[in-house]
């Protein structure tokens, strides 16, 4: 065990200060924090400036409408002063006389909505006010409650944003399970063509050896993982955003990183026992390309589920190990997932992963001190 | 004690190994030699469980080496290995961590070694920053830092300058002192005769000589009777039997094990007898003569 720790710990320290992991892990973070907060700048400002010219009850209508967004009217002389203000931009629109919209262009959909039931509200009030109705009475009877939303349907409501999310998280478990898996096998590939091998086999095990080389890189990883969520969730509290994300986040954070160790596990493994066949690092990349095609097989797989979370495909990838360890939190962000269904998709994927650990373990015992030409899989398989 | 006992080996056709055995004793310093490919480093490999053999036993007191037997040894491959982005002394006292010593041993022991090897200077720099002498000596420490109870090194002096020589030279001999047993292979005969109480002669995978230096050297049949005679005219061997080879006032004999005492009386009637003995055989003329 402390062998094991010790690897792991040398890991940590050794690959931890590499130029490579400290840019992956700062450039994923600010990544990831600027596309948490991205919609919500393109989405354009909930916050609008109105120029009145002589409307008087407008001005006062509009407070009563505008309640998620905030509407700041601002008074003019003449037209001309308001034209010139509107083109300008110091203004959206201006609404002039009661009668006319000025804008440069078309009026901002949600403003132009606003502008127009305040005109409603402003007008009819006061044209009952004309024909002698007692104006209190009037501003009683005009006060309605607004309409509540149900679904009787799906919950909708959070659509795009649970799109959103799962497309990070298909980025993200894409990078954080290719990188580490990466560093596996190259590590592997150092150890082997330089022997060091032949003098740490004689003081660990190789289960020591590989389990804490995995772990220690695994921890890395787990911990960039971290970061990056922190910075997505910190950018979208910072911004205002939180308020817009689903409910059920804690889930979909913990699922995330249940389903990141489960694939790291799969994954680095298979890295380790394939990078083990060979004793150069010009041969990694063309030795591990199965375990490349897998990972950017599912990456695919995923992305199509971010897609059409609910599609019958997705259910069924979503199931299938590999695939599921990055289509399920996927589909789990997306919304509305059985727990069975989510259960099932584990235990097969802790099936599969126990199943790598043994077959992976064994490859790589047999193959890491076999120098010189590449080792064929099937002679270190039986 | 470490007995080797009939090892063999063979890599597709290619017999490496065909019935190696040798013993080395507790405080006995052991050097390994042999041409290019006879099998030493076959040999130590499969000694440090890094190779299996196809038959025979490595033992240790009798009882079958297991791991936690080796996990005691200190090894030097012959590829040396190290983490070139790992600074010098980290991944000594790393190393020492590895085989059981506490983070407080290891970096006592790590000082001591690097000390000693003269590499405290280097502590701090990277491995791959080191000149291919200086990270031999670092390789020194690794298998050194874990005070083995059984030294296994594969040309432990190779590219070392003769400073550094003679400051493993002094390590080994001490731990040989401490009762270790010490096995090392080498080119370096001189070095190897000037070291090791015994010697193991291997050629083409079968072991043609393993012995103490000594009894090597009583069993040389071929044996050089050295005369130095002054003022002696320059003919004055004719006549006499035996392989003569001269150099100025040296006359050197072979075989002349049965004339000794007529080169005796030859070489005083012709001058000043400076010096007749038998030479020694120099492990180089041992080794010449087990592989030929
Ligand atoms: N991996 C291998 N595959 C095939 N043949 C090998 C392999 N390793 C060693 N051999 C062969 O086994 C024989 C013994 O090699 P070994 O390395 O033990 O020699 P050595 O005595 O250490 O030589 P040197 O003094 O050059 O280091 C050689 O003929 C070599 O070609
Ligand atoms: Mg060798």
């Amino acid at each position: 065990m402390n062998g094991l720790w010790l690897v792991a710990r040398r890991e940590i320290t050794t690959r931890g200060r590499t130029k490579g992991f400290v840019v992956g892990l700062v450039l994923s973070a600010v990544l990831v924090g600027a596309l948490a907060v991205l919609p919500r700048l393109f989405s354009g400002p909930d916050s609008f400036t109105v120029g009145v010219v002589d409307s008087p009850a407008l001005q006062s209508a509009l407070a009563g409408v505008a309640k998620d967004a905030e509407v700041t009217a601002e008074p003019f002389a003449d037209e001309a002063a308001a034209r010139k203000a509107v083109l300008d931009g110091d203004v959206d629109a201006a609404v002039v006389d009661d009668r006319r919209t000025l804008a440069d262009g078309e009026v901002d959909r949600e403003l132009g909505a606003l502008l127009e039931s305040a005109h409603q509200a402003a007008q009819t009030q006061k044209q009952l006010a004309e024909a002698g109705l007692d104006p209190a009475k009037v501003s009683a009877a005009m006060r309605v409650t607004p309409l509540e939303q149900v679904s009787v349907g799906a919950d909708t409501r959070y659509e795009d944003v649970r799109t959103g999310i799962a497309f990070l998280l298909v980025m993200v478990l894409f990078f954080l399970l290719l990188q580490p898996s990466m560093y596996v096998a190259m590590g592997v590939v150092e150890e082997k063509g330089s022997r060091i091998v032949e003098i740490l086999l004689t003081s660990i095990r190789p289960w020591q050896l590989l389990g804490g080389k995995i772990l220690g890189l695994g921890i890395l990883a787990l911990a960039n993982l971290v970061v990056i969520i922190v910075a997505g969730l910190g950018a979208a509290v910072a911004t205002g955003f939180s308020a817009d994300l689903p409910p059920g986040m804690t889930g979909i954070v913990l699922g995330t990183l249940f389903w990141f160790l489960l694939g790291y596990a799969f994954f680095a493994t298979m890295a380790a026992a394939l990078s083990s066949l060979v004793s150069r690092q010009e041969e990694v990349s063309s030795v591990i390309s199965p375990l490349t095609l897998l990972i950017m097989a599912t990456y695919f797989v995923s992305y199509f589920a971010a897609v059409e979370p609910g599609s019958g495909v997705a259910r069924i990838l979503s199931l299938i190990p590999p695939f599921s360890t990055m289509v399920m939190p996927v589909r789990t962000a997306g919304g509305g997932v059985p727990f069975w269904e989510i259960g099932l998709a584990a235990a097969l994927m802790a099936v599969a992963t126990a199943a790598m650990l043994a077959l992976g373990a064994r490859v790589y015992e047999r193959a890491v001190l076999r120098t010189g030409a590449r080792v064929k899989l099937s002679e270190v398989v039986r | 004690m470490i007995d080797i006992d009939d090892l063999h080996k063979r890599y597709g056709d290619k017999i490496a190994l065909d019935g190696v055995s040798f013993s080395v004793k507790p405080g006995e310093m052991f050097g390994f030699v042999g041409a290019n490919g006879a099998g030493k480093t076959t040999t130590m490999r499969i000694l440090m469980g890094v190779l299996a053999a196809d038959s025979g036993q490595v033992r240790r007191d009798g009882r079958a080496l297991a791991f936690e037997d080796r996990r005691r040894f200190g090894y030097m491959p012959e590829e040396r290995g190290l983490y070139q982005k790992m600074k010098v002394a980290e991944q000594v006292r790393y190393f020492g961590q590895l085989n059981g010593l506490s983070p407080k041993e290891a970096a006592k022991a790590t000082g001591d070694l690097l000390e000693r090897l003269a590499l405290t200077g280097r502590a701090g720099d990277e491995v791959g920053a080191l000149s291919l002498g200086n990270q031999q000596r670092v390789q020194l420490a690794v298998a050194l830092v874990h005070d083995p109870e059984v030294l296994v090194l594969d040309e432990p002096f190779s590219g070392l300058d003769p400073i550094a020589v003679d400051a493993l030279a002094e390590v080994l001999v001490e731990r040989r002192t401490a009762g270790v047993p010490v096995l090392f292979s080498s080119h370096q005969l001189d070095l190897v005769e000037r070291l090791c109480d015994s010697v193991g002669i291997i050629s083409a995978g079968r072991m043609v000589a393993s012995d103490t230096v000594e009894a090597l050297r009583a069993r040389e049949g071929r044996r050089l009777l050295k005369v130095v005679v002054r003022g002696a005219a320059p003919d004055w061997t004719t006549g006499l039997s035996g392989n003569i080879t001269k150099n100025g006032d040296e006359v050197l004999f072979a075989d002349a094990n049965g004339s000794d005492q007529e080169i005796l009386r030859a070489a005083t009637a012709a001058g000043t007898v400076e010096h007749f003995g038998w030479e020694r055989p120099t492990l180089t003329e041992i080794f010449r003569e087990a592989v030929a």
